[in-house]
């Protein structure tokens, strides 16, 4: 009847719950911004592991598909931008986008035989490739100075403009994250988008319709590891040091947990799982040791009681049918 | 080049590690053929076996079988608390492979911090079970434990071998894995078979933590490595039978060694690794005949 009625069907009660995430997030950033200090950091850190989940979404949200080892491509951005950065003097910027090229290329020649595989095989040799590179980054001394880590990468920038300022730095991780999220929006709702979620229905069935379905799944796990590329570059540009245990099982196990909190397959669910996932350590003040097992334990009691994530919570008023595949 | 006797050297060190990796191996197929599951915190066992025996052993100076006997026993314990708090619930929500896995991984995470926590993070290591040697034919020198590993390793496939084909329990786990559904019609209790194949398995691991702690050392770390390597044992035998997992192992430990010696042990992982994704791409069925069941 009146553009009021048209809203609120649009809306909903999951609008309601929509709108409500929203003004909170919106909340939360001006309360961090207002306090500084080390909520800050976590904030940062919280959008950094925002971007590699969107990719990792892409690729298990989206596709449906195992990859345990997404850490080797945020590695792989991570060292680029250290190696380029400090032992090349490039840009930050440059070393950050090759290092997403390189990341890409990789992802290509790795990914085209390895996701022939499926099942457990997929998942074993993906979590290979994430040891793989562990081993390597600690082991080729002479490029990653080995446990060491690398330290004095400088902050991102563009010729003489750089960001030192750490409000800056979240607002520009900030407006980064944004970015992927509207990407990562955008390439859900397309052609190619609904075509992952087809694979992720039933591989059998998107072949049927002409899905090319070998081409799509390397299309998304070459997505998930530049926007794994970017986050490791990310995180190398903001904190100045990076080192292998970075990079390490924790990293899978604290994404897949953020992945798990925000919800597999949504649009937001990586961001909104990725801010709670990494603020909720900080509230009960645990430190390192205590938090990987509170990663653990979380993700644990998510995978048996609410695989769904949080998203599930903004289906309670919709009907109770399940929906194939992925959530949406 | 590496000289002749320094690859022989190498390819018997490569049996003695093969063997370990192979009983690893057998631990994966035991809980994959029972349930359909691959436990990727398998390495996990193996750790906590060098590590609880370290501490009965060097900690508390109690002899080496009772040590090894209660450390095998206690990680079975830890297999059996994995499945029935972990495995179990998410089985029974019918939870999807890769979900599954991730639990794994976050337990294989979660015990490694426990360890850190209450047993420090400092590699550890005993002595050999019997003292003396190593054993010199020609220039290549044989440890004793590698005699131990060999014995034992033996034993316990021999043991698991009639387990299987000649008792009412061994032949009821065969059946749950050819199927669950018929077996349980029959009067199986699948459930219980599960966490079974969870109590074996982690005893498996840790006789193979305790057999080969003396021979490099162990750490809350070595469970990641230990555990990819086993599997990979078991994808090369192709997730049939014990002996062919064992072969799978040895294969992987001398062409692991034989690396070793070529490209520097820094990268012996990176290596085994490679083995994996070769294996994995062009003989996905295994090298010993296919499996019995697709995953």
């Amino acid at each position: 009847m009146t553009s009021r009625d048209t809203i609120f069907t649009r809306l909903g009660r999951y609008g309601y719950f929509a709108v409500g995430g929203a003004i909170f997030f919106a909340l939360l950033f001006a309360f961090v911004f207002v306090r500084g200090g080390y909520l800050l950091t976590v904030m940062q850190l919280a959008m950094i592991y925002g971007v590699f989940c969107i990719g990792l979404n892409f690729f298990m949200g989206y596709t449906g598909q195992a990859s345990f080892g997404q850490n080797a491509f945020a590695a792989l951005g991570g060292y680029g931008t250290a190696v380029l950065c400090v032992q090349f003097g490039w840009e930050p910027v440059f070393a950050l986008i090759a290092s997403m090229a390189i990341a890409g290329i990789a992802s290509v020649i790795v990914g085209y035989p390895t996701l022939r595989l499926r099942g457990h095989y997929l998942a074993m040799a993906t979590f290979a490739l994430g040891l793989i590179t562990y081993d390597i980054s600690v082991q080729w001394t002479s490029v990653t100075q080995g446990y060491m880590g690398y330290s004095g990468i400088p902050p991102l920038g563009i010729g003489p403009f750089t960001i030192e300022d750490e409000r800056m730095k979240l607002v520009c991780l900030m407006v980064i994250l944004l970015f992927g999220l509207w990407v990562s929006g955008r390439l859900r709702n397309s052609r190619f988008g609904r075509a992952l979620r087809a694979i992720s229905t039933s591989e059998l069935g998107a072949a049927a319709l002409g899905i090319n379905v070998a081409r799509y799944k390397l299309a998304a796990f070459v997505i998930a590891a530049l926007y794994a590329s970017a986050s490791g570059s990310l995180f190398a540009h903001v904190v100045g040091f990076i080192s292998p245990e970075v990079f390490g099982l924790q990293m899978v196990v604290v994404t897949f947990t953020m992945l798990y909190v925000g919800g597999v397959g949504t649009v937001l669910g990586p961001a909104v799982g990725a801010i709670i996932a990494s603020l909720l350590p900080e509230i009960v003040r645990s430190t390192g040791r205590f938090q990987d097992i509170a990663y653990a334990l979380a993700l644990i009691v998510m995978l048996i009681y609410v695989p769904k994530g949080l998203s599930a919570l903004g289906g309670l008023g919709r009907s109770r049918v399940a929906e194939p595949g992925a959530g949406s | 080049m590496p000289s002749a006797i320094e690859l022989i050297q190498s390819l018997v060190n490569g049996v003695g590690i093969g063997l370990v990796y192979g009983l690893i191996a057998i631990g994966f197929c035991v809980i994959y053929n029972a349930s359909g599951i691959v436990n990727f915190a398998q390495g996990v066992f193996v750790m906590l076996g060098g590590m609880f025996a370290y501490s009965f052993l060097v900690g508390m100076k109690l002899p080496l079988a009772l040590a090894a006997a209660i450390s095998i026993a206690l990680v079975a314990v830890v297999g059996v608390l994995v499945q029935i708090a972990v495995i179990r619930p998410m089985w029974k929500r019918k939870a999807p492979m890769f979900a599954i896995i991730l639990a794994t991984l976050a337990v294989q995470l979660l015990i490694e911090q426990i360890v850190i926590l209450t047993l420090g993070d400092q590699p550890r290591t005993y002595p050999e079970f019997t003292s003396g040697g190593p054993l010199k034919i020609g220039q290549v020198a044989i440890g004793y434990q590698l005699f131990w590993v060999l014995g034992c390793g033996a034993l316990m496939v021999g043991l698991l071998t009639l387990f299987f084909n000649k008792t009412r329990v061994g032949r009821a786990l065969r059946a749950c894995s050819q199927n669950r559904e018929a077996a349980a019609l029959l009067g199986i209790p699948v459930g219980s078979m599960l966490v079974l194949s969870f109590a074996l398995s982690a005893a498996l691991g840790a006789a193979a933590g305790i057999l080969i702690t003396p021979m490099q050392y162990t750490s809350y770390s070595i469970d990641g490595p230990f555990g990819v390597s086993g599997f990979i044992a078991a994808i090369i035998g192709g997730f049939g039978s014990a002996p062919a997992a064992l072969a799978g192992g040895i294969l992987l430990g001398v062409v692991q060694s034989a690396a070793i010696v070529v490209f520097g042990a820094g990268y012996k992982n990176v290596i085994a690794l490679t083995v994996l994704l070769i294996v994995l791409l062009f003989f996905p069925k295994g090298l010993f005949g296919g499996l019995a069941k697709r995953a």
